[in-house]
C-alpha cells in the first residue's frame, strides 16, 4: 500500500459499499416479507439514519451525547405537522401557526425541512452545550433531551401535549427509507474523511495534543453536533410518516438508550460499526419483542406477556459488550479494515541528514528580526513560584538547547509559550507580536509548533492520518495535507508506516511521529520536549542529524528541552540553562560547559572533567 | 413576608433534597470517576420496597428501603462497574446507563410499567404551626435528614480511617492503593454509602409524591448530575452547593412563575445550569474538571 494518501481507492471503496450492501439487502429482505415484516424493516432503516447521525458525533469526538434523540424528536414533529391535513391540525394542534397548519407536503420537501429545522435546532443548542467541558456535555446533552420532551409534552395547542399526534400520513417506504439510510453513509463517512472529521478525531485521540496543532475543540464539536442534528432529523420525519402516530415519549429516553446500544454494539468509532449494530441489535430487539407478547421456546417452555422484557435484553447487550468488548463488533474499524490485525513494524533504518557540514550547529539567519521570546515570564502554582522572571529568545533557523535539572521550570516555559499555561507576569511575543494569553490553537496557527514528553500519540488514526491532521488543524485542505504529511513523513524516515495505526509504533519512531505532527503545522518555532527520551543510544545519535535537516528544510527554530547532553551539545548553538525558575546563563555549548554554576550544581564534576579532558 | 419566608423554607427543603441526591453521585465519581447515571434506580428500587411492604409497620418498611438501596449499589458495584473501573469516562457512563435500563425494565416486567400508589404516614403528611408560618412535617423531616446526613458524611470523611483512605483515593486513586488503601474496600464502602443515601431520598419522595414508577429515578439523576456540574465536578461543597441552587430555582420558578409557564418549569431549571457553565466552564466552586476532591 503506497504512503501518499490517507487511504488507497479500494479501501475506500470497500468502506464505502459494504455498509451502502448491507442496507440495500435489508431493504431487500424487507420488502419480501409481510406487510407488517416490512413495515419493522423500514423502522429500522429509519433507526440506522438517527444512529448514524449519533455516530457522526459521538463516534469522532468519543464525547457521548444523550440529547440527539431530541433533534429526531424536532425532525419528526415538523415533518409531521408539515404534512397533516389541515382538518387533523385544527383539531390536534389548534394553536400552530396557519401557515403550518394549512400546509401539507409531500414526504420529500416535508422531510428535507424537517432536516434543516433540526439541523438549525442543533447548531442553536450546541453552541452553548459545546463549550461545556467534556465532561458536562454528556450531561448538559441529557438536560437538552428532558427540556425538548418537557416542552413537548406541555404545550398542547401547538404539539398536541403528551397525547401527540395521530392520523399523520404514512408515506414512508422500505425503498425510501433505504435510499435515506444510504445518503446517511454516504455522509457519515465523508464526514469521518474530510478535514474536519480528521481534525475532531484528533481531539477524541488526544484533546491536548489536538489543540496544540491549532484544532479548536468547540468548533469541530459543534460542526459534527450540527451535521448530527440534521441525520437524526431526518430520521425521525422518516420514522413518523412510517408509524403514522407520535409522542413525546416516541424519541425520548428509551430510544436514547436503544440508538446508543446499537451505536456502542456495532462500535462508535466506524460507519461500518454502525450499521452492523443497528441490525444486530434491531434482530435481537425484535426477537424479545416476540417474546413480551408471550411465546413458546419450542413449544416446551411458554412466556407470558412480559413487558420490558426486551428493554432488559438491550441494557444487557449494552453492559456485556462495555465489559467484554469495549470497542464494538466492528472494532471501531471501517469495513476494509477488517482482517488479521496490522503486524507492528519495526523501525527503520533512520535516514542520514542531506544538512550540509554534519557537524556545524545550526546558527540564527543573519539580519532576521523575527523571533520568538520571552519577557519576564514569572508564574506560581499555588504558592511553589516556578518560573522567577525568565527571559528567552528563539530565532528561525537557529537551534536553542533548554537545559536544567528537574522541576527547574523548562516544561513550564514551553507550556507558556504554546498558551496551554498563561503565566501570572512577563509576557511571549511572536515575531513581536504580543501574543500572551493567545489559545494553543491559535498559536499554533501563528507558526508554533510543539511535541511533548508524553508523547500524545493520535493512537486510533494511522500514521499518515496523524500527521496529515497536524497539517488540517492550521487550516490546511485535505488534499494539500496529504502531500505535506507525505514529504515530512519521507523526510524523517517514517514512509514506510504510515499506513500503520500510530499507537503501535515502536518509542523511536514515536518520538519522531510526534515532530512529523508538529512540522506539519509549518511551524517557525518548534518546542521539542525531551524528543530523546525513551530512544536506545544509536536512535539518539541519529537524532542529532534528523533535527539538523529539520532546521535546514524546513528553517525552523528549534527549541530543544533534553536531559542526553551529547544531543544538547552536538545541537545546539546556544544553550541556556534554567534552575528553579531561573536563567543560570546563556551562550554557546562550550561557555555553558565551563560555567562555574552549571559545572558544581548541574553537569556535575565528572562530567566537566570529561568535557575538558 | 410570611410567604417569602414559606418559599424560602420550600425551596430550602427541596434544595436540601437535591443535595442529597447530589453527594450520592459525587461520592461515587470521586472515587472511581464514574458519573453513575444509575443512580436514580438506586432511588426507584428502595422506593418500591416501600410499595411491597405496604402492609408492614413504617418503620420496618424504610429499613427494608434502606437494606435495598445498599444492596443493590453494591450489587451493581461488584457485577457491572468494577470490571470498567479503568475504562474512560465514556465507557463507565454507558455502562451505568445500561444498568439503569436493565434495574428500571426489571421493575417494569415484575411490578408493572405504570405508576402505583403509596399511601404515606399521616405524620408526614400534616403540617407544623411555626409562629405565623405553616410548615409540611415532611420539608422538616428533609431539613433535619440532611443537617444530619452532612454532619455524618463530615465526621465519616474527616474523622476516620475510612473517610481518610476514601479522600485518598479520591486525590489519587493509584497511588493510595499503593500506599495500602484497600481499594475495592473503599470503592464499595462509597457505593454502600450512596445506595443508603439514594435510599433516603426515595422514601422522601414518595412521602412526597404518594407513588412509585418505573421511571421515577430519571429526573433525580438529571437533577443530581447537574447539581454535581453546576457545583464543580468531584467536590461534596460543590454537591451540597448544587443541589441548593437548583432546588432553590425549582422551588421558587414553581412559586412566581406565571401560570402558563408552570408546566415548563423542568425545561427552565434544566436550562439556567447550561448558562452557569458557559460563564463558569467548571462550575461555581470547580477547580479544573478532573481533578477530584472531597
Amino acid at each position: 500500500m503506497s504512503g501518499r494518501g490517507l487511504r488507497s481507492p479500494a479501501s475506500a471503496a470497500t468502506s464505502l459499499l459494504v455498509p451502502l450492501v448491507l442496507v440495500a439487502l435489508t431493504a431487500v429482505i424487507g420488502a419480501t416479507g409481510t406487510p407488517s415484516f416490512e413495515g419493522t424493516v423500514t423502522l429500522v432503516l429509519c433507526n440506522l439514519v438517527v444512529v448514524l447521525g449519533l455516530q457522526v458525533f459521538i463516534g469522532n469526538s468519543g464525547v457521548y451525547s444523550f440529547g440527539q434523540l431530541g433533534f429526531a424528536a424536532s425532525g419528526a414533529y415538523v415533518a409531521a405537522l408539515l404534512t397533516m391535513p389541515a382538518i387533523f391540525t385544527v383539531l390536534q394542534t389548534p394553536d400552530l401557526p396557519k401557515l403550518i397548519a394549512d400546509a401539507q407536503l409531500g414526504p420529500l420537501l416535508s422531510t428535507v425541512i424537517a432536516a434543516v429545522a433540526s439541523g438549525l435546532l442543533a447548531a442553536v443548542v450546541g453552541w452553548p452545550l459545546m463549550r461545556t467541558s467534556t465532561l458536562a456535555i454528556p450531561i448538559s446533552t441529557f438536560a437538552f433531551l428532558i427540556v425538548v420532551y418537557n416542552v413537548l409534552a406541555n404545550w398542547d395547542p401547538v404539539t398536541g401535549g403528551s397525547s401527540g399526534l395521530v392520523s399523520i400520513p404514512t408515506t414512508t417506504g422500505v425503498g425510501s427509507a433505504a435510499i435515506w439510510a444510504g445518503i446517511a453513509v454516504v455522509v457519515a463517512l465523508a464526514f469521518k474523511w474530510s478535514a474536519g472529521g480528521y481534525r475532531l478525531q484528533a481531539t477524541r485521540e488526544d484533546e491536548v495534543a489536538a489543540r496544540s496543532l491549532g484544532i479548536g475543540l468547540m468548533r469541530e464539536r459543534l460542526v459534527a453536533f450540527t451535521i448530527s442534528g440534521v441525520l437524526c432529523g431526518v430520521g425521525g420525519a422518516l420514522a413518523v410518516h412510517q408509524s403514522g402516530t407520535l409522542s413525546p415519549k416516541t424519541f425520548y429516553f428509551a430510544a436514547s438508550v436503544t440508538a446508543i446500544t446499537m451505536l456502542v454494539v456495532g462500535g462508535a468509532r466506524s460507519v461500518f460499526g454502525a450499521v452492523v449494530g443497528t441490525l444486530a441489535v434491531a434482530t435481537v430487539n425484535e426477537l424479545l419483542r416476540n417474546f413480551e407478547e408471550g411465546a413458546s421456546v419450542l413449544g416446551l417452555v411458554s412466556v407470558g406477556e412480559t413487558p420490558g422484557l426486551a428493554a432488559i435484553g438491550l441494557g444487557l447487550i449494552l453492559l456485556a459488550t462495555m465489559v467484554l468488548l469495549p470497542e464494538g463488533l466492528s472494532g471501531g474499524r471501517e469495513a476494509s479494515e477488517i482482517g488479521p490485525v496490522r503486524r507492528r513494524l519495526r523501525p527503520p533504518a533512520l535516514p542520514t541528514s542531506t544538512a550540509d557540514g554534519a557537524g556545524d550547529r545550526p546558527r540564527p539567519r543573519a539580519g532576521s528580526a523575527a523571533s520568538l521570546r520571552a519577557e519576564g515570564i514569572a508564574l506560581a502554582f499555588s504558592g511553589l513560584q516556578v518560573l522567577r522572571g525568565v527571559e528567552l529568545e528563539l530565532a528561525p533557523g537557529e537551534a536553542l538547547g533548554l537545559i536544567g535539572p528537574n522541576g527547574a521550570g523548562k516544561t513550564t516555559l514551553v507550556n507558556v509559550f504554546s498558551g496551554f499555561q498563561a503565566p501570572d507576569s512577563g509576557s511571549v511575543l511572536l515575531d513581536r507580536v504580543d501574543a500572551t494569553g493567545w489559545s494553543p490553537a491559535r498559536l499554533a496557527r501563528a507558526g508554533l509548533g510543539r511535541t511533548f514528553q508524553a508523547g500524545l500519540p493520535f493512537a486510533g488514526l494511522s500514521v499518515m492520518e496523524s500527521v496529515a491532521v497536524g497539517a488540517m488543524g492550521v487550516g490546511v485542505g485535505r488534499r494539500r495535507a496529504v502531500e505535506v504529511a507525505a514529504e515530512v513523513l519521507e523526510r524523517l524516515g517514517l514512509g514506510e508506516q504510515a499506513q500503520s495505526p500510530a499507537g503501535l509504533q515502536p518509542p523511536g519512531s514515536q518520538r519522531l511521529l510526534g515532530i512529523a505532527r508538529a512540522l506539519a503545522t509549518g511551524p517557525r518555532y518548534l518546542l521539542l520536549d525531551e524528543p530523546a527520551a525513551g530512544l536506545n543510544d544509536e536512535e539518539c545519535r541519529e537524532l542529532v542529524p534528523i533535527l539538523r535537516g529539520v532546521i535546514a528544510d524546513f528553517g525552523c527554530g528549534i527549541l530543544l528541552i533534553e536531559h542526553d547532553m551529547n544531543v544538547v551539545m552536538d545541537l545546539c548553538s546556544r544553550v541556556q540553562v534554567l534552575d528553579d525558575g531561573e536563567t543560570v546563563v546563556v551562550g554557546s555549548p562550550e561557555e555553558v560547559q565551563a560555567h562555574p554554576a552549571v559545572v558544581e550544581a548541574y553537569l556535575g564534576t565528572s562530567y566537566a572533567a570529561g568535557a575538558h579532558a | 413576608m410570611t410567604d417569602l419566608a414559606q418559599s424560602l423554607i420550600d425551596a430550602l427543603a427541596l434544595g436540601g433534597l437535591y443535595a442529597l441526591i447530589a453527594i450520592g453521585v459525587t461520592l461515587i465519581y470521586t472515587v472511581m470517576g464514574m458519573m453513575n447515571f444509575a443512580q436514580g434506580e438506586f432511588i426507584m428500587l428502595p422506593a418500591y420496597a416501600l410499595y411491597v411492604l405496604a402492609g408492614l409497620p413504617f418503620a420496618i418498611a424504610v429499613a427494608a428501603a434502606l437494606a435495598t438501596g445498599i444492596a443493590i449499589a453494591v450489587l451493581a458495584e461488584r457485577v457491572a462497574f468494577r470490571p470498567v473501573r479503568n475504562a474512560d469516562l465514556s465507557a463507565q457512563l454507558v455502562t451505568s446507563l445500561a444498568v439503569a435500563t436493565i434495574l428500571q425494565n426489571l421493575v417494569s416486567a415484575s411490578v408493572d410499567a405504570r405508576a402505583q400508589s403509596v399511601a404515606a404516614p399521616e405524620l408526614v403528611s400534616e403540617s407544623s404551626q411555626v409562629g405565623a408560618l405553616s410548615i409540611p412535617n415532611l420539608e422538616i423531616l428533609t431539613l433535619a435528614l440532611t443537617a444530619v446526613i452532612l454532619g455524618g458524611l463530615g465526621w465519616l470523611l474527616y474523622r476516620t480511617r475510612t473517610g481518610l483512605e476514601m479522600r485518598a483515593a479520591a486525590e489519587n486513586f493509584e497511588m493510595a492503593r499503593l500506599l495500602g488503601v484497600r481499594a475495592n474496600r473503599v470503592v464499595a464502602i462509597a457505593f454502600a454509602i450512596s445506595g443508603a443515601l439514594a435510599a433516603t431520598v426515595g422514601v422522601l419522595i414518595v412521602m412526597q409524591t404518594g407513588q412509585v414508577s418505573p421511571t421515577m429515578g430519571l429526573t433525580p439523576v438529571l437533577v443530581g448530575f447537574i447539581a454535581v456540574v453546576i457545583g464543580g465536578f468531584g467536590r461534596i461543597s460543590g454537591a451540597v452547593v448544587g443541589g441548593l441552587v437548583l432546588g432553590a430555582l425549582s422551588s421558587l420558578l414553581g412559586t412566581y412563575l406565571p401560570d402558563g409557564l408552570i408546566p415548563f418549569r423542568d425545561a427552565i431549571v434544566f436550562s439556567l445550569p447550561v448558562a452557569i457553565l458557559i460563564v463558569r466552564p467548571h462550575g461555581l466552586l470547580g477547580a479544573a474538571a478532573g481533578e477530584a476532591r472531597i
